[in-house]
């Protein structure tokens, strides 16, 4: 109930000069007030951008996040300029800072009524304004107005502080995983070098049709993207098992028959008694086109100067080669042409059956060619499942630690399909026993990786694949699809599993 | 650097360093025709350049001098009713009517008639009961004898007799016994300060002043006020019982021999300037937007209204509740000894001067919330800007 007076003081002379004084006075308080708000918007900055760098390595303990330190760290840098910035930028007006003072001081909202009133001079203005000098005179802004950080802030500080430091010092687990993801991807990035490598390669050979070449270049360049794009070593086995399968698509399924009917051609013309037949074996055993040409073209004219029972034997000759190329039927019925001609004797015919002679050695040479650039690809994609294979799986091994006993992964005699080694099909085998990954999830069996020939040898005893001495390729299936009879036999697998694998080393020996 | 508008209000859109007169342009109790050269007129601070108007230092200390002899006086005969005295007083001081609200016995006829002894006023007392007419507030016109000079005889006039209306102190007691007939008879003068009868509107005296009350508790026979009436009183000011220790005081000062009487402390051309002198106080922009932030949330449709006037609340306070709010709290103010208004006497003088505006709706008649929950819902939710 008490009533207060308000106090007498003598009123300044021209109003303006009260309003500069009120001015002058707020202009401390004001320059106080800033400070303090950018000590505080500075420390808010500060907590918040620890929050968020703390929210940010918690979220990459949750998942693979390449970088997210720097993340952090740039996030908790911009928190902290922008605050300080939007506090630089938003200075307390004079308006702001009277009212601020009003509530510090509990003056009762005289200095924003007198700031908003400095240019009256009503007698009552003119009052209220020296009133509210008088009352903040009483205070100076140093006492009134802390600079020091409230303690909820520096608890908060702390706190956010700590959890930082842990986060920042406990190892995060998904580092490991982040180190096989970039692992994976450098082998990739190497297996698709040299896939591109071995793919120009083909571009430049002659040997092989255009139409082949690009048939070729396309299904390396797709496995190329594939490849880029892959995410795991499954997608890339999956995507360079493809590869491997389309290029086999463009091989000639007769093309071994073929070499070998020829190769058995080449052996009987080049046994022949007959000089020139007998270079035309040698060349057309070794490829050599124009020695090719040259014998037949010297044998012809060799031919017009024998006589009929001389021709004859040489027709006998030559047709005991057709006989003998019986799995080429182009180069057989071009030597069958070739001796009916020579036991003619016909210069005309022995000229077109030279020519015809001539195409299919040739035809078989741009085959063999094609053949071997597509197993020079097949064994490019198969070095390079192997080797992601590998990085793979030493990089499981690394990420399961030291739990995984010998064997179970590795054991080269349990899931290691036969074949796998060979370098064209090396998909596509029985999932290892140890891993539990599935039934039907393709398991890949490192191969020769590296420079040289690849030379397979086939342990009969546990499949396991080892360089070493040459082995002829249809032993090693015979063997495999024993060693496969006897495992399906004696084993738990699903009887349309059987057929399957089955029909896999049927396929194989198919294309002996 | 400073960025920060200090320009253009928000809410009004004045721009406070453009707005040098305080003044409440939304005031309307028509006291212009009060003399500022009364006694209280020194004008001290009228050296601010010669242009100076308004009351002066001196006009302030008068106004503290008075209204704390004056709240003197009244504590010291009405007893433990400190709270109704000071509301009392703000509505005086702001020129407006009072609504006095408690049972019977807590001193509130008596209130009134010592605030009518310290002023010096001419004091009326209205019973208001069913049979009242309104010619027995206002006065009628009689027929009565005079004198003609010409024929040395007399003649029959009319004559209008003032009623009971005619008095600086009115105070209406028991208010809403009378009917509503008889309410509405104060009406006019309550709001332009002046009485019609027949085909002469008169003035009533200044400084006028209606001091109503009412009994809460024995409702049956009575007519409750109408809104429109209600709003007319500047405050409602609730009467309420005293504490034990005001109890004791009570026995002491009114049971013995003596009878204590207020001294005169102000007439009542002192009490008009005292009113001009509260009107002059100046009122910071932000302080007003507060004041209409106030009004706004008692209205249900109102976006920033708290849920629970919007649940409860079936119309809210008239923009008389905003001149209410304005006025009390420049006298606030000054009693306070400040020469401004500060959102502090804003909420202060938010309940006596909304709770007779905000109506109830049913759901807030049967759940019995009150205006006063109400009121301190709309204080702590309305932000001070």
């Amino acid at each position: 109930m008490a009533t207060i007076a308000p106090s007498r003081h003598t009123a300044p002379s021209q109003s303006a000069a009260a309003g500069k004084g009120l001015t002058e006075a707020l202009r401390s308080w004001r320059r106080r007030l800033w400070i303090q708000q950018m000590l505080h918007w500075t420390e808010n900055g500060v907590i918040a951008g620890l929050t968020l760098a703390c929210l940010l390595l918690l979220i990459s303990r949750l998942t693979p996040w390449d970088g997210a330190i720097y993340w952090a760290v740039g996030v908790a840098t911009v928190s902290l300029l922008s605050a300080l910035g939007a506090a630089l930028w938003y200075r307390p007006s004079f308006a702001r800072s009277a009212h601020l003072v009003d509530t510090q001081l509990a003056l009762h909202d005289r200095l924003s009524t007198a700031w908003e009133l400095r240019t009256d001079s009503a007698p009552i203005s003119v009052l209220q304004r020296h009133d509210a000098l008088r009352q903040l005179g009483k205070h100076t802004p140093g006492a009134v107005i802390s600079l020091w950080p409230k303690r909820i802030r520096l608890i908060t500080f702390g706190a956010v502080a700590i959890v930082l430091a842990l986060l920042l010092l406990l190892p995060n687990p998904m580092n490991t995983l982040l180190k096989q993801q970039a692992a994976f991807q450098n082998q990739l990035a190497s297996q698709i070098a040299a896939i591109n490598q071995i793919r120009k390669e083909i571009d430049n050979q002659e040997a092989i049709s255009a139409q082949e070449r690009t048939q070729i270049d396309k299904i390396l360049r797709e496995a190329m993207n594939q490849l880029q794009q892959a995410k795991n070593g499954a997608q890339a086995q999956q995507v360079l098992a493809q590869a491997q399968a389309n290029l086999n698509q463009l091989r000639d399924p007769q093309a071994t028959s073929k070499a070998l009917a020829s190769a058995a051609a080449s052996s009987s013309l080049a046994k022949s008694s007959n000089a020139n037949l007998s270079a035309a074996g040698k060349a057309l055993a070794t490829g050599d086109s124009k020695g090719l040409d040259t014998a037949l073209q010297n044998l012809a004219s060799q031919i017009s100067s024998m006589t009929p029972a001389q021709r004859a034997q040489l027709a006998q000759q030559i047709e005991q080669s057709a006989n003998q190329a019986l799995n080429n039927p182009a180069l057989s019925s071009a030597l069958h042409q070739l001796a009916k001609s020579v036991a003619d004797g016909s210069p005309g015919e022995i000229s077109d059956a030279i020519n015809a002679v001539e195409t299919a050695a040739a035809h078989d040479s741009a085959t063999q060619a094609t053949n071997s650039s597509i197993d020079q690809a097949s064994q490019t994609l198969e070095n390079a499942a192997n080797t992601l294979a590998s990085s793979t799986d030493n990089t499981n091994s690394q990420a399961s630690g030291q739990s995984q006993t010998p064997g179970q992964g590795q054991n080269p005699g349990q899931g290691q399909a036969p074949g796998q080694g060979q370098g064209i099909n090396g998909s596509g085998g029985q999932n290892n026993a140890g891993n539990k990954q599935g039934k039907n999830e393709q398991v890949y069996v490192p191969g020769q990786v590296g420079s040289g020939t690849s030379t397979i040898t086939a342990n009969g005893d546990n499949g396991t694949v080892q360089s070493g001495s040459p082995v002829p390729y249809s032993q090693v299936i015979a063997q495999y699809q024993q060693m496969a009879h006897d495992a399906i036999d004696n084993s738990s697998i699903p009887p349309d599993l059987k057929d399957l694998i089955q029909g896999y080393y049927n396929s194989l020996e198919g294309q002996q | 650097m400073a960025k920060k508008s200090e320009g253009t209000s928000p809410l009004t859109g004045v721009n406070p360093t453009t707005e040098a007169q305080p003044e409440d342009p939304g005031v309307q109790i028509e006291n212009e025709a009060a003399t500022p050269s009364g006694p209280l007129s020194i004008k001290d601070g009228e050296g601010e350049g010669g242009e100076a108007e308004g009351p002066g230092e001196a006009d302030i200390q008068a106004f503290i001098d008075i209204a704390q002899r004056l709240e003197h006086e009244l504590c010291s005969i009405v007893v433990g009713q400190e709270q109704v005295i000071r509301e009392l007083l703000l509505a005086l001081l702001a020129g407006g009517h009072v609504l006095l609200e408690g049972v019977p016995g807590l001193g509130k006829t008596l209130l009134v008639r010592t605030l009518s002894d310290a002023l010096a006023l001419k004091f009326t007392r209205i019973q208001f009961t069913p049979d009242l007419m309104p010619a027995d507030i206002v006065g009628t016109t009689i027929v009565t004898e005079q004198s003609d000079s010409n024929s040395a005889g007399s003649r029959r006039v009319f004559t209008f007799q003032p009623g009971p209306i005619f008095a600086n102190i009115v105070l209406a007691d028991e208010v809403n016994r009378a009917t509503p007939k008889t309410q509405s008879a104060l009406l006019e003068g309550m709001q332009e300060h002046t009485v019609s009868v027949g085909d002469a509107t008169r003035p009533l005296p200044s400084p006028f002043f209606v001091m109503a009350t009412q009994n809460p508790l024995e409702m049956e026979g009575t007519y409750p006020l109408p809104e429109a009436q209600l709003d007319r009183f500047l405050l409602k000011v609730l009467v309420r019982f005293p504490l034990a220790r005001d109890l004791m005081r009570i026995i002491d000062t009114t049971v013995g021999t003596q009878t204590l009487r207020a001294g005169k402390v102000a007439s009542g051309e002192q009490l008009m300037q005292l009113m001009e002198t509260a009107r002059a106080v100046p009122v910071a922009t932000h302080v007003k937007e507060h004041a209409v932030r106030l009004l706004l949330a008692t209205h249900p449709d109102q976006e920033d209204a708290p849920e629970q006037v919007r649940k409860f609340v079936r119309y809210g306070a008239s923009p008389r509740g905003l001149q209410a709010l304005i006025m009390t709290g420049k006298v606030r103010a000054l009693l306070e000894g400040r020469y401004n208004v500060s959102t502090e006497d804003l909420q202060a003088v938010a309940f006596p001067a909304l709770r007779h505006r905000i109506i109830l709706n049913f759901d807030g008649l049967a759940d019995g919330i009150t205006p006063e929950d109400l009121i301190g819902t709309i204080i702590e939710e309305t932000e001070i800007s």
